[in-house]
């Protein structure tokens, strides 16, 4: 079928406008855009929203490893809600999260404080103090696992030999009164240094006028530190602490290098019991129900957390 | 990145050439790369078809040394190609479960007694490669024979199994005028106190309860040796049903060793399965169970304690001595292209001339699986062999004294049974109150993994 000229211009006319008007909505390059970017959004799309969303669904079978999951709705979910194991599991997590977070947040103030001050090869001391962060914490877990050891621990060598403190050795991750506080201590260890690095950095940018300004008005080193310092470290704090607190939940090496979440389950947090479950039991979907079970609790931290900067940022 | 790749990148951002050019030019490296890695995959073919092993690195590294270079020799025999792999203990089944369900398993790999059980949905049913096998070689002992074998059909060939005992300092021993102990209860605890030196950290008695593979098969032995057991002679739970008085009595044993006797040293508690090793070639203990790796370490480094240790049979109970003896086997799986290979690896790696080199390698770690090896003169070359013979022949299997089964092994893989020896003594939970919550835990397995 013929076409008439005149339509033929008349369409092109109207096709040029058309682009014209994309180009203005998306930009000069959009069709490059779009090509640039496709291969991203599938490569999000197949390594981190199909996995999970597979992941959510498995979570809802019964999977055993080389059989296909069978679909048994919450029954994960309900089964873990009565254990036993996993409600101390997550009692532990808990407490080993907030026990390093809090001592954590206490040691990297003190550790920028001191930095901050007039101090003799500063930048020495802060590569020491950096060493921790640093280290692979494979390496760091194995060095405690020997330190703690009670037989042929150094720890325990100079308390009892050394400085005769003890009349005999602790078994420091066999005592239920110690195996926590052990690898909440060794997470402590390793963690303290970013805190501590990160405010250092949220002091330096707090302008001097302020302090000046504080102490011209008589205000003491602890006043200035309360009424200028904290004030300052306020947003880097809270992000630390949602950072750390993310980080620290989700900690899986100190406790399966020290313990395992032994003795008797007196460590076992939430990312070792996934563990267990997975490669112990062999129950997939169990394993990811427990992996699941606190992702709204965190994202409500998270929220919270979130809400509060917005809070303090408006003011 | 390709460099030639990274160069055009950086003529774009230069300006020195255009967008189209850059695509277009990336176009034809990219395709030419693809282009000669098909050339080299097909040159690769050429070279004979490629097979993946992988193999299990114990503690006896001489053991591993030989194995490996019999898989090369027949390798270059056949005309193969070999692309190993090691697996640990620490990270075995987490390398099968990943490989199984990515649905890229090895074509065949060296198994604990977990294997057979866990891994059968994926593994070839090798029924008369085992058969002939064990025809040749007098048949399978009996504990063998129950883990590679369900329902008549074989999922793995049995290869050895680890041999063991109580190691003891006999030099301690003799100084004190002692016997060897041969029970539990009362011989390791008198022989313990009497040789325990506290004040110079030394112990008499070195055994975790601890999640490990050491808490695990004494916690197991024990109940067996007390007259109980997990499970019954139908393969359903019994901890504390039909054998409650007998495990609670095992149980109060295991955490008198600790408690009351004090013949454990601090920290035992919290020990893995390198601990107790590290504590008795440390001189710190004067008994402890443990497989033949000890014994060969302590013969590798020339270790002065070698010679001053005597490795028994392990002691037993008032119901008996019971001991686990778990075979490593060869598993083939369904998804290699090479079933005929595997087949003949097996049968090279398992001829009577291999494993003889190889078991006199490994200090008694290469326990006999077949009736025939057992009676090979290599055992009477030492007399600390005679015992970790002895506790092999007499052995028995996870789920015992029922069939052995995927919950019975999942009980030990979840370490239920370190958990229960844990909670009394870390928790303070009665045993009585330990055994039904451990109970309740195995029943929860049985149920699940009766599903299928």
């Amino acid at each position: 079928m013929s076409v008439p000229a005149a339509q033929v211009g008349t369409n092109a006319a109207l096709n040029g406008r058309a682009a014209v008007a994309l180009r203005r909505v998306l930009g000069p390059d959009y069709r490059m855009g779009y090509l640039f970017v496709t291969p991203i959004f599938f490569f999000v799309l197949s390594l981190i929203a199909y996995p999970f969303c597979y992941a959510i669904y498995l979570s809802f079978t019964h999977k055993l490893v080389g059989l296909p999951p069978v679909f048994v709705g919450f029954e994960n979910y309900i089964r873990l809600a009565w254990d036993g194991f996993f409600q101390r599991a997550v009692v532990n997590s808990f407490v080993f999260t907030f026990g390093s977070v809090g001592f954590k947040l206490v040691l990297g103030v003190v550790m920028a404080l001191v930095l901050t001050a007039p101090i003799r090869w500063r930048s020495f001391w802060t590569g020491v103090l950096l060493i921790p962060w640093v280290a692979p914490t494979v390496v760091s877990a194995l060095n405690f696992l020997w330190i703690f050891d009670g037989s042929l621990g150094v720890l325990n060598y100079l308390l009892v030999r050394v400085f005769h403190l003890l009349p005999q050795g602790v078994g420091w991750l066999s005592e239920p009164g110690t195996a926590m506080a052990s690898v909440v201590a060794v997470n402590i260890w390793r963690g303290f240094p970013f805190f501590g690095i990160s405010f250092l950095a949220g002091m330096k940018a707090i302008p001097a006028e302020l302090y000046e300004a504080a102490a011209v008005d008589g205000a003491s080193t602890l006043q200035r530190f309360r009424h200028v310092t904290l004030p300052g470290l306020r947003n880097i704090m809270i992000i630390v602490v949602l950072l750390s607190t993310i980080w620290t939940f989700n900690d899986f090496q100190i406790v399966y290098i020290l313990t395992k979440g032994g003795p008797g389950g007196t460590t076992m947090v939430m990312p070792v019991l996934t563990y267990e479950t997975a490669f112990g039991a062999q129950r997939l979907g169990e394993a990811i129900a427990v992996a699941l079970y606190l992702l709204p609790a965190l994202a409500v931290t998270i929220m919270v957390l979130a809400r509060y900067m917005r809070k303090g940022r408006k003011r | 990145m390709d460099r030639r790749l990274t160069d055009l990148a950086d003529q774009l951002a230069a300006g020195l050439i255009a967008r189209r050019e850059f695509l277009r030019k990336a176009t034809v490296i990219t395709g030419g790369t693809a282009a000669g890695l098909g050339v080299l995959n097909t040159m690769a073919h050429a070279q004979g078809p490629k097979l993946r092993v992988w193999l299990f690195k114990s503690y006896v590294t001489a053991g591993n040394d030989i194995l490996a270079r019999q898989v090369e020799d027949w390798a270059k025999e056949r005309k193969v190609q070999i692309e190993f792999d090691w697996a640990t203990f620490g990270d075995r089944e987490q390398k099968f479960v990943a490989a199984i369900e990515a649905g890229n398993p090895p074509d065949i790999a060296e198994m604990n007694y977990q294997g057979p059980m866990r891994y059968r949905p994926a593994l070839r049913d090798v029924t008369k490669l085992a058969k002939d096998l064990a025809a040749a070689r007098g048949g399978l002992l009996p504990f063998a024979e129950r883990v590679v074998q369900t329902g008549g059909q074989y999922f793995g060939i049995a290869r050895l199994v680890f041999g063991g005992g109580l190691h003891v300092r006999k030099d301690l021993i003799a100084e004190k005028g002692l016997k060897m102990p041969k029970v539990y209860d009362p011989d390791v605890i008198e022989v313990a106190k009497k040789t325990q030196d506290p004040s110079k950290d030394l112990w008499g008695f070195g055994q975790t309860l601890n999640r490990s593979d050491d808490g695990n098969g004494f916690l197991q032995n024990i109940l067996w040796d007390w007259g109980g057991g997990t499970w019954d002679k139908e393969g359903k739970p019994a901890l504390a049903t039909t054998y409650l008085k007998e495990n609670t009595a095992a149980l109060q044993f295991a955490v008198d060793t600790i408690q009351k006797h004090k013949i454990q040293p601090p920290g035992v508690m919290g020990w893995t399965d390198v601990h107790n090793n590290e504590a008795f070639m440390a001189g710190k203990l004067v008994m402890t169970n443990n497989g033949a790796s000890l014994y060969y370490a302590m013969g590798a480094k020339k270790h002065p304690l070698f010679d001053k240790t005597q490795v028994i049979l392990t002691p037993g109970g008032p119901a008996g001595s019971f001991v686990a003896s778990n075979p490593y086997n060869w598993g083939l799986f369904k998804a290699s292209k090479h079933a005929e290979l595997c087949d003949d690896l097996v049968r090279w790696v398992e001829d009577e001339k291999h494993f003889e080199e190889y078991m006199k390698a490994c200090s008694g770690q290469a326990g006999p699986v077949y009736k025939s090896r057992a009676e090979h003169p290599y055992w009477k070359t030492d007399p600390n062999f005679q015992g970790m013979l002895q506790n092999i022949l007499r052995g028995v299997w996870i789920g015992y004294p029922g069939p052995s089964t995927p919950a019975a092994i999942e009980v030990q893989a979840q370490y239920i049974l370190c958990d229960m020896g844990g909670r009394v003594v870390t928790a303070g939970l009665s045993i009585d109150a330990a055994l039904k919550e451990a109970h309740k835990r195995v029943e929860d397995i049985y149920r699940i993994r009766s599903r299928g």
